[in-house]
């Protein structure tokens, strides 16, 4: 009845040993560095062992357990008496069982440090002795068949310890990998060449993982294992041995080994965590195991995220819209590029070294470790600190670092940081920049911190946000993970901002040192950080740009991003087809946040989604900017993909009875219409559509179409005068319908030649040109000549014939060997260019020649092609220039006789001072004078009195003489009818003093 | 004082050579102490500024014939400052509006307050009102012209106002009933033989009375292109014969030219070619009513009178659009291709009826 349980036990280890055969044989084989000898009896031991595994088992398990008590036993009978020797025998099981039962974690350190203990003093005396009897085999037997039972239980204990130990271990493991598997199997539905990628990724995160756990908790069992099997053997080995012969009388052969070799055995033993841990990862059964377990987790995974999906659905569906909802969520779901997603997620890996600790290039960075020589121990203290505290992370990550730091990689900095410190997403709104952003971090291991800087505009806030979260993180963060700082809408940022935020980049430590004066700690930065903009080449984004890794994003493919609008329709029970989906993203511009509205919109209504729906209405049209040329492109040319899609439309429409050549027509105004609105710069577009509608290949015999199409032109000249002039903007929508026109008339399907429209431009300057060499001639002409008109009669009828005027035949010679004709010609040439203003100026022509031109340039005034302007040779523009201003020195001369002038006008002046006085006694005077003027005319008229007319010629003289005696003598005579005795003279007042 | 038109110019009402009748008439209206706004309209050359400035010096005497230059300048609404040349004497100030171009609205109510706000100091012997001379007043944007309308009659005191127009079409009612208007024809060709004869007989030279003749019709009656066709003869060949060349105006024959190209070829490329030569007119400042015109009297010379009609209904309809626009290329080339058009389809037709 003993027996019985004994056999359960043995089965069980046999089941483990099993196991743990099949995963040891490979490592074993791989590591043996023995010599060749060694090899043989290995191989011999294999094939041994293949027939009949399950006894050869039994049977050696009962042999390992015999073995440490007969060696114990010998060494002692052979030094002492028999009685002393059974007794010492029990004491030192007791010491063995006291140990093992003293500490609940002691038993597999002291069982480390029990099997070499035990084996040296064996070794030794063995050597010394080699007595052997039957009887002492006898008497052993039955003690070892005591000690065998004891050491079973002892067994069985320990095994349960690990078995605990190794569970926890396996759940940890099966959690790490949850994420992925979703992510793996997400993959081989879809695309094989995602799926290959991440089988790869996955199976290195395997061995990685595997071989940490190896390290940790087998290294123990295999350890023992490798020094059984090196020590221990059923045949007759090459080896020097001594033969042991057990209860069931089959002989087992034990190894002797030299000093040296001893040493060699405790130098392997100090490096064999390394083997092992390097190894572990390629062992099939681990393998196979790890994925069955993959398998089993996966299936209760999908469970659960049905059950969660149906609760999802049923609880959220009255209000919760559609791009929330289907929001990619995983690394799988993302619909921009692949390569911008492996891009960003392999930037945010460089900075694995410096936040998680990790190795980036794993081979490499595993080598390096190895080849420091680090300890088991040391590894086990790295990754208990890993898996237990946060505390021991950093400094782990600073061992990292030292490690990096020596190997020396061109892609990071000393610190073992990207060169490149910010990530700089940019590309136009929604293609899912964010989104990608939140994914990739999380995906990463990353806590999502986001900022959107257009709300913090204040340096000062923004400055707080970004400190805190680099050099923070959330308490009540449950999985401890480190913050990622994106920094959403950094384009409309303020420029003070982003100066900071490129300082804190590069300067942090500089900064930093400053800011704590003595301290010596220098805070770098931690911590990823991710920039979104829509436009990279705004101003204030170019010293970011300089320094940042810039991710371009190109569009969305817009069959992909139909098939994920097909899935969510099918999800909602939204009745579409593909066709449809895809002609809305194409009108949409691949937008996922318009497409996904839309499709909310139309489930709303309760309608099916057909393409008729998508091609009707205007959901989806953004703001969309587009070229000149673009513009250009669509108005001269037929667009051939609009035909298919009505094709389309003609087939949904069969009972609207619409025509082919009605619906494309409608459709190619529209799309001219929207075309033209997308860009409302309608004058440069109706000037591009002028200068390029004659070079068209129209079949156009009787110019209808471009008389037309030059009515239109005219129409728009009008609404656009109005608009300039009146500002009667309710007109201006008008404009684009002569697009329309213009689009009738000249498009066809070859693709068009346009030029950009420079010659009204080119028309305007030298209008411009023109005008004002035009002032300046006006403003030169003198007051004497204003004969030939002003404005516009001078231009149009002096200027071309005063260019004949001012070309007399002369010839080369001095002025006075001139004939007479030629010298009145010369005169009359240089007064009338001195009256115009007008003189030649010596100029440097293009060619470099020396020329003489008018000032003003009269040539280039009314110069038509084919026309000559001035023709004079040079010598005689040259003589012609010094004859004008001599003129103009001559002319100018009367002013230098204005002293004199002064002069005149001072004596003038002084005579009209004189006058009055004498004007003033002489008032009564002028009432008489004027009497006399009367008089003389009614004598005119009044023929027969000629008498009248000598009294009137007498009083004249009369005036005269009086005013003559006045002004010669003191005394004069005043005569008056009446008294005559009245005599006056001037008496000084001396003569009566 | 060197070109024939300013130095045989009369300075008098009594020299004057032709229209004797209306000089006499001015020399009574200036007998009255007082007088109304004026306008003189007539065809350009025929002597309309002549007359002004006699009639300027039968008020104020001599003084009126010293003149000088200035340059004014005015603020419009918008704080832009715009330059016009003005001539000016003691009693008179002469000023071109159309200068100013769009802004000429600004120019006229400026400068008639600047010159209304100042009163005569002294005022005997001499008028009480100061007089303002508008050359080119059909040039005058609507806005000017209204504007006018308050400023005439309220400074009718101290300012009278003298309006130059060629046709009196394009000046609004208002200003026409508040001026009295005073035709000045063109001279006839006995009158233009007589001015020239007379000139080269003070000059010392012959003039043959058939070449006299040639001018005349080439300077279409109008005086001052006919003395300055003279005088440029006169400097290509001295002693005058009667078939010796006329220099023309540049700008006529280019135009002339374009007329002929368009009858000679109708295609895209042919209507590409005349759209630069249009554009080099406008660049020279020839006025595009004045290449409309120039247009169709040479197209109706060259086609038949089946589509004469069309022509000139055509004209007039794409002349009357581009008052109201501001690209006159637009409506030339239009009109251009109109022509083509029913020109082509003439021809069609002429074809086929030789067929028959």
């Amino acid at each position: 009845m003993d027996q019985y349980p004994d056999e359960n036990e043995e089965f069980e280890l046999q089941y483990q040993d099993e196991l743990e055969l099949l995963e040891d044989l490979p490592d074993e084989f791989n590591a043996y560095d023995g010599p060749s000898t060694s090899k043989q009896a290995a191989e011999k031991q294999k094939e041994n062992r293949a027939p009949v595994a399950a006894l050869r088992d039994s049977t050696r398990l009962g042999n390992s357990t015999l073995g440490s008590p007969q060696l114990s036993q010998i060494t002692f009978g052979a030094s002492q008496l028999g009685g002393e020797e059974e007794a010492e025998g029990t004491s030192s099981g007791g010491q063995v069982n006291r140990r093992l039962f003293g500490t609940p974690k002691g038993p597999p350190v002291g069982r480390g440090c029990s099997t070499p203990f035990q084996r040296m003093p064996a070794i030794q005396e063995l050597e010394n002795t080699q007595l052997t009897s039957r009887s002492y085999g006898l008497e052993k037997e039955n003690a070892a068949a005591n000690q065998l039972q004891e050491v079973g239980l002892k067994n069985v204990n320990k095994r349960r310890l690990e078995r605990d130990l190794f569970g926890d271990i396996d759940d940890l493991f099966h959690e790490s990998y949850e994420d992925p598997m979703v992510k793996k199997a997400r993959t081989e539905e879809q695309r094989d060449h995602e799926a290959i990628e991440r089988i790869l990724e996955l199976r290195r995160k395997m061995r990685e993982s595997s071989k940490t756990l190896r390290k940790d908790d087998v290294s123990r069992l295999k350890a023992l294992h490798d020094f059984k099997m090196r020590n221990l053997s059923y045949e007759i080995p090459n080896w020097p041995f001594l033969a042991i012969q057990r209860s069931d009388l089959e002989r087992i052969y034990v190894r002797f080994h030299s000093e040296d070799y001893e040493q060699r055995q405790l130098d392997l033993i100090s490096a064999r965590g390394e083997v092992v841990g390097s190894l572990l990862g390629e062992a099939k059964d681990k393998i196979w195991q790890e994925a069955g377990e993959i398998v089993l987790s996966r299936a209760t995974a999908a469970e659960d995220a049905d059950v969660t999906l149906v609760n999802s659905n049923a609880n959220s569906e009255p209000g919760r819209l559609w791009v929330d909802k289907y929001k990619p969520r995983k690394y799988i779901d993302l619909l921009s590029d692949e390569m911008t997603n492996r891009s960003l997620l392999y930037w945010l890996k460089m900075w694995d070294k410096v936040v998680f600790g990790k190795a980036f290039h794993s081979k490499r960075e595993q080598e390096a470790v190895t080849g420091e020589g680090g300890t088991a121990g040391g590894a086990a203290n790295q990754l208990n600190s890993f898996n237990k505290r946060t505390g021991k992370f950093e400094s782990n990550g600073g061992w990292r670092q030292r490690k990096s730091r020596q190997a020396l990689n061109t892609n990071v900095d000393a610190l073992g940081r990207p060169m490149q410190k910010v990530a700089l997403l940019c590309g136009p709104p929604g293609l899912g920049k964010t989104t990608l952003a939140h994914t990739i971090a999380r995906h990463a291991g990353y806590n999502v911190r986001e900022i959107n800087a257009s709300d913090d505009r204040s340096p000062e806030a923004f400055k707080l946000a970004l400190e805190n979260g680099t050099q923070m993180s959330s308490v009540l963060n449950e999985d401890k993970r480190p913050n990622c700082i994106v920094l959403d809408e950094i384009d409309g940022a303020p420029r003070q901002s982003i100066d900071y935020l490129v300082k804190f980049i590069s300067d942090a430590v500089y900064t930093k040192v400053k800011a704590k004066g003595a301290k010596a700690e220098h805070n770098v930065l931690k911590r990823p950080i991710i920039c979104i903009c829509n436009d990279v080449y705004d101003p204030a984004l170019r010293p970011l740009r300089q320094v940042a890794f810039v991710v371009t994003f190109p569009p969305i493919d817009a069959a992909r991003l139909a098939e994920r609008l097909v899935k969510i329709a099918f999800k909602e029970q939204l009745k579409t087809d593909f066709g449809s989906l895809i002609a809305l993203a194409e009108k949409s511009g691949n937008d996922v946040r318009s497409c996904i509205s839309s499709m909310q919109f139309f489930n709303a209504q309760k309608h099916s989604l057909t393409l008729q729906d998508v091609l009707n209405n205007n959901l989806g049209q953004k703001d969309r900017h587009q070229g000149l040329f673009a513009v250009w492109d669509a108005i001269f040319r037929i667009q051939r993909p609009r035909k298919t899609l009505h094709t389309d439309a003609n087939k949904v429409d069969e009972p609207a009875q619409v025509t082919m050549t009605n619906t494309s027509v409608t459709t190619r105004v529209r799309n001219v219409l929207e075309v033209v609105h997308s860009s409302g710069d309608y004058e440069r577009l109706t000037q591009g559509v002028y200068e390029n509608y004659l070079q068209q290949k129209m079949p156009d015999p009787n110019f209808t179409g471009v008389c037309e199409a030059l009515k239109w032109f005219c129409f728009t000249d009008t609404v656009q005068h109005q608009i300039s002039r009146q500002q009667n903007y309710s007109v201006y929508p008008y404009l684009q319908y002569g697009f329309v026109a213009w689009h009738l008339l000249f498009a066809t399907l070859a693709w068009p030649k346009i030029a950009f429209p420079t010659r009204g431009f080119e028309f305007q300057q030298k209008s411009t040109n023109q005008r004002n060499i035009f002032q300046a001639l006006c403003k030169g002409v003198t007051t004497s000549a204003l004969g030939v008109g002003q404005g516009g009669t001078l231009l149009l009828d002096t200027v071309p014939l005063l260019k004949r005027i001012l070309s007399p035949q002369l010839r080369s010679v001095a002025v006075q060997l001139l004939s007479p004709k030629e010298q009145q010609d010369l005169r009359h040439t240089i007064e009338v260019m001195v009256d115009l203003g007008l003189t030649f100026v010596q100029v440097k022509s293009q060619e470099g020649h020396y020329v003489f031109q008018t000032e003003p340039d009269l040539d280039a005034l009314s110069a038509f092609p084919g026309y000559t302007g001035l023709s004079l040779p040079y010598f005689s523009r040259q003589l012609i220039a010094r004859e004008v201003d001599l003129e103009r020195i001559r002319r100018a001369a009367p002013k230098g006789g204005a002293p004199s002038a002064p002069a005149a006008k001072k004596k003038t002046s002084g005579a009209a001072a004189q006058l009055p006085n004498h004007l003033q006694t002489l008032k009564p005077k002028p009432i008489s004078a004027s009497n006399m003027h009367s008089a003389p005319k009614q004598q005119l008229t009044k023929d027969f009195f000629g008498r009248i007319t000598h009294k009137s010629t007498s009083t004249n003289s009369a005036e005269e003489s009086k005013t003559d005696a006045i002004v010669k003598s003191p005394i004069w005579y005043r005569y008056k009818e009446g008294f005559n005795n009245a005599v006056r003279k001037d008496v000084h007042i001396h003569e009566l003093l | 004082m060197a070109l024939w038109v300013d130095k045989y110019r009369p300075r008098e009402l009594s020299k004057l050579d032709f229209h004797k009748d209306q000089a006499e008439n001015l020399r009574n209206l200036c007998k009255q102490s007082d007088f109304p706004h004026l306008m003189f309209y007539g065809p350009s050359g025929a002597g309309k500024k002549t007359r002004i400035m006699c009639l300027l010096r039968e008020m104020y005497g001599s003084g009126v014939e010293r003149l000088r230059s200035e340059t004014m300048t005015f603020t419009t609404p918008s704080n832009r400052k715009v330059e016009v040349m003005t001539v000016s004497s003691n009693y008179h100030l002469e000023v071109n509006p159309s200068d100013a171009g769009m802004y000429d609205r600004t120019v006229v109510i400026d400068l008639i307050k600047q010159v209304a706000q100042t009163h005569q100091i002294e005022i005997s012997g001499q008028r009480e009102f100061k007089v303002i001379v508008i050359s080119e007043g059909d040039e005058l944007t609507k806005d000017a012209q209204h504007a006018l309308r308050r400023t005439m009659e309220k400074y009718v005191a101290t300012c009278r106002i003298i309006i130059s127009v060629n046709s009196t079409s394009r000046i609004i009612p208002a200003i026409r009933s508040r001026c009295l208007g005073i035709r000045v024809a063109a001279p006839n060709e006995t009158e233009i033989v007589s001015i020239l004869q007379n000139t080269c007989k003070r000059e010392g030279l012959a003039l043959p009375v058939e070449l006299a003749k040639r001018v005349v019709d080439k300077s279409e009656r109008n005086l001052r292109r006919a003395l300055l066709m003279l005088e440029a003869a006169k400097v290509a060949k001295a002693p005058f014969t009667a078939n010796q060349e006329i220099p023309d105006l540049d700008w006529q024959v280019f135009l002339r030219e374009t007329a002929s190209q368009i009858i000679s070829e109708q295609t895209p490329a042919k209507l590409e070619k005349i759209r630069e030569r249009l554009y080099e007119l406008l660049t020279q400042g020839v006025p595009p009513n004045l290449i409309f015109r120039g247009l169709v009297e040479q197209l109706v010379n060259n086609c038949d009178m089946s589509i004469k009609a069309k022509t000139l209904e055509f004209a007039t309809e794409y002349e009357h659009r581009m008052q109201s626009g501001a690209k006159h290329i637009f409506h030339l080339e239009a009109f251009v291709a109109q022509f083509m058009n029913i020109y082509k389809k003439f021809l069609s037709e002429l074809d086929m009826t030789d067929d028959f």
